[in-house]
């Protein structure tokens, strides 16, 4: 109870200097903002890389046709990677669940009736459905006699279906790819976006064979998808896929890649990019702000003892303990901290979620960021309030009052 | 009540030792009216530090209603003059942002066990220097006479054996000073120990007696012959500013 009304007695004091209190608040606050900011945008992003790498396949290696260090397309116009490079993975790589080739134009215009669509066709073997884990919603998957007979018959995404049919049921119905004529046969489930930041969802399937020779006129693919087994073996099987293939290509360096191979490692990397750099600058931020606003605080407090030696004194005379003002002072200093802690959450809390407006990434807000908060707090608040709260209690009250 | 026997006080800067107080005993009872007085540099207000519990003699014995104060530790010192010395200052010490009732009840947030009334006790305490109207004013918005009398209200509030009073009227006018005096010979009148430290003959010849302080010994220890009556003093100023 003493405790409780020598801290209300702090309250006061602060109450009373209400600008002097804003003062020793401020790097508190800023500190606070920034580590509430990191924290939500580091959530933020981790999200994000989560769901890119869940959409991209967590069991999932890329082989695209091009070299290239960074996730691109793959480039139009290579033509050296080839339905029996994916074979020789198949038989000679161990530890491989599903390889699926395929190949994939950009920009194929299609139609249905008056609707048009520019779009990403894929053309695929029946094992890509299992190499993405990606089925129909509705209506029949491409299978292998699909392949085996060159039928025309396509797989629509949700937001093509939705673009070439509307509302309409689309199974069924006919479409147009370049000049082929193709029959839906089914409707995939939505998948979100993939790595690259387009609509996995706009899409059109069509089988590989078909793909081939009837509209693309092309013997070569662009890409192979292989899933393997154990997600832990990802990158040694990613290596052995990349020696097989400069073998079978006649690849020695320095001479560049003409195929490029990805991960879900590669793709974690790659979504946390830029937003790695600016947490740095943030922690850096913060801990500066908090350090800076510490030594302000502490500044602020030794100048106030200066100051209140005679109020010092005479709560002393009056039968204060050291222990009491000692214990006022860190009250003080806690409290700064801990409202200073209070408005930089929300401060950073506002920041945010201007944030997440301002450059559409998502933001999280944790309770573990107010935890943390909470934490830095304490900590600076105690640390530097311990050195005033002693100089406040060792004065002598008769030199105090004098 | 007070018995002093033989204190000694001697500050030592570096080598350099300076005496203050050379051996000073005696004993004040309870229900004493006794005045300090000296030139400065007397010794007079260590003297006044060490009845108050403020600091400690180097030499000698201090007992306070039986407790030999000299082996207290700062802790029980605090706790001492918390419950047994009110302190009056020349300047007051009022807390500027507080209104005269949160002043007044200040000493209680030391306090061993916290009165639940505390807030009734302040009021009355400050009712019985004449502030009842004036409980929620803050230091500035008061005149000198009227924050020494939250100041006496506040040394009262823990009703402590002494009343230390150190130059109580230093900073008032005539007036305010005489009002205050009167306050004190009615607390004196009440059973309340006083023990009233100042310079100045006309204000300790308020007290019954007087002890009189030089070069760090006590020269003169009497009894007042005739003590100043401020309440009656206090009356014919009033007279005299009704008069037309």
């Amino acid at each position: 109870m003493r405790t409780l009304r020598i801290a209300q007695e702090g309250a006061r004091a602060l109450a009373a200097h209400k600008l002097r209190t804003f003062f020793m608040m401020a790097g508190t606050i800023v500190g606070i903002a920034a580590l509430t900011v990191i924290m939500a945008v580091g959530k933020g992003t981790e999200k994000k890389v989560m769901k890119r790498v869940n959409a991209f396949g967590t069991h999932a290696i890329m082989v695209t046709s091009g070299g290239g260090k960074g996730f691109s397309p793959p480039q139009a116009g290579i033509t050296t990677l080839r339905l029996e490079d994916a074979e020789a993975i198949r038989s000679q790589v161990q530890g491989i669940d599903v390889v699926a080739p395929f190949a994939v134009r950009r920009d194929s215009p299609t139609k249905a009736g008056s609707n048009q669509l520019q779009t990403i066709v894929m053309a695929v073997g029946a094992d890509w459905h299992d190499a993405w884990e990606w089925y129909t919603a509705d209506g029949e998957p491409i299978t292998a006699e699909d392949n085996s007979t060159m039928a025309r018959v396509c797989l629509l995404g949700t937001l093509s279906a939705n673009d070439l049919f509307g509302s309409q049921n689309a199974i069924g119905e006919d479409i147009q790819i370049g000049n082929v004529r193709f029959k839906v046969k089914g409707i995939l489930e939505p998948r979100g976006t993939s790595p690259m930041g387009d609509e996995f969802d706009r899409r059109i399937v069509i089988p590989l064979t078909t793909g081939m020779r009837r509209v693309f006129n092309q013997d070569y693919i662009t890409s192979i998808r292989v899933k393997v087994k154990d997600s832990r073996q990802i990158e040694s099987i990613a290596e052995e896929i990349r020696q097989l293939l400069h073998e079978r290509h006649h690849i020695t360096p320095p001479r560049e890649d003409d195929f490029a191979i990805f991960s879900a490692a590669d793709i974690a990397k790659m979504a946390r990019g830029i937003s790695g750099t600016l947490t740095y600058l943030l922690v850096a931020l913060a801990g500066l702000s908090l350090l800076v606003g510490g030594i302000v605080l502490m500044n602020i407090l030794l100048i106030s003892v200066g100051e209140r030696t005679k109020e010092i004194g005479l709560r002393r005379a009056l039968g204060a303990t050291q222990r009491d003002v000692f214990r006022q002072f860190l009250v003080e200093s806690l409290s700064v901290t801990i409202l200073g802690m209070v408005a930089g959450s929300l401060l950073g809390w506002v920041v945010s979620i201007a944030l997440a407006r301002l450059t559409q990434s998502p933001v999280v807000i944790s309770w573990e960021s107010f935890a943390l908060a909470i934490g830095f707090a304490l900590v600076v608040g105690v640390f530097f309030g311990v050195q005033p709260a002693r100089r406040a209690a060792r004065l002598r009250p008769v030199e105090a009052l004098r | 009540m007070i018995q002093l026997e033989k204190i000694e006080k001697t500050y030592t800067a570096g080598t350099v030792q300076t005496p203050v107080l050379k051996g000073i005993s005696f004993s004040i009872n309870a229900g004493e009216y006794v005045a300090i007085m000296g030139a400065s540099g007397t010794g007079k207000s260590t003297l006044m530090h060490i009845l108050g519990c403020l600091d400690k003699p180097t030499g000698g014995r201090y007992r306070l209603d039986d407790t030999d104060m000299v082996n207290l530790d700062d802790d029980a010192l605090s706790h001492l003059r918390n419950g047994k010395i009110g302190f009056v200052f020349q300047q007051f010490h009022l807390l500027d942002r507080a209104t005269a009732l949160r002043n007044v009840m200040l000493p209680l947030i030391y306090a061993k066990e916290y009165p639940a009334d505390a807030h009734q006790r302040a009021e009355k305490a400050l009712a019985a220097v004449g502030l009842a109207e004036r409980m929620s004013y803050k230091p500035n918005q008061l005149s000198g006479g009227q924050q020494q009398r939250v100041a006496i209200a506040r040394a009262l509030i823990t009703d402590p054996s002494i009343l230390l009073a150190d130059e109580p009227t230093g900073s008032l006018d005539s007036k305010s000073g005489t009002e205050v005096m009167a306050i004190l010979q009615r607390l004196h009148r009440d059973g309340r120990t006083i023990i009233l430290v100042t310079h100045d003959r006309s204000v300790a010849d308020h007290a019954r007696r007087v002890i009189v302080l030089k070069d760090g010994q006590v020269a003169e220890d009497r009894p007042v012959a005739q003590p100043r009556d401020a309440e009656s003093e206090l009356a014919t100023v009033v007279d005299e500013e009704v008069r037309p």
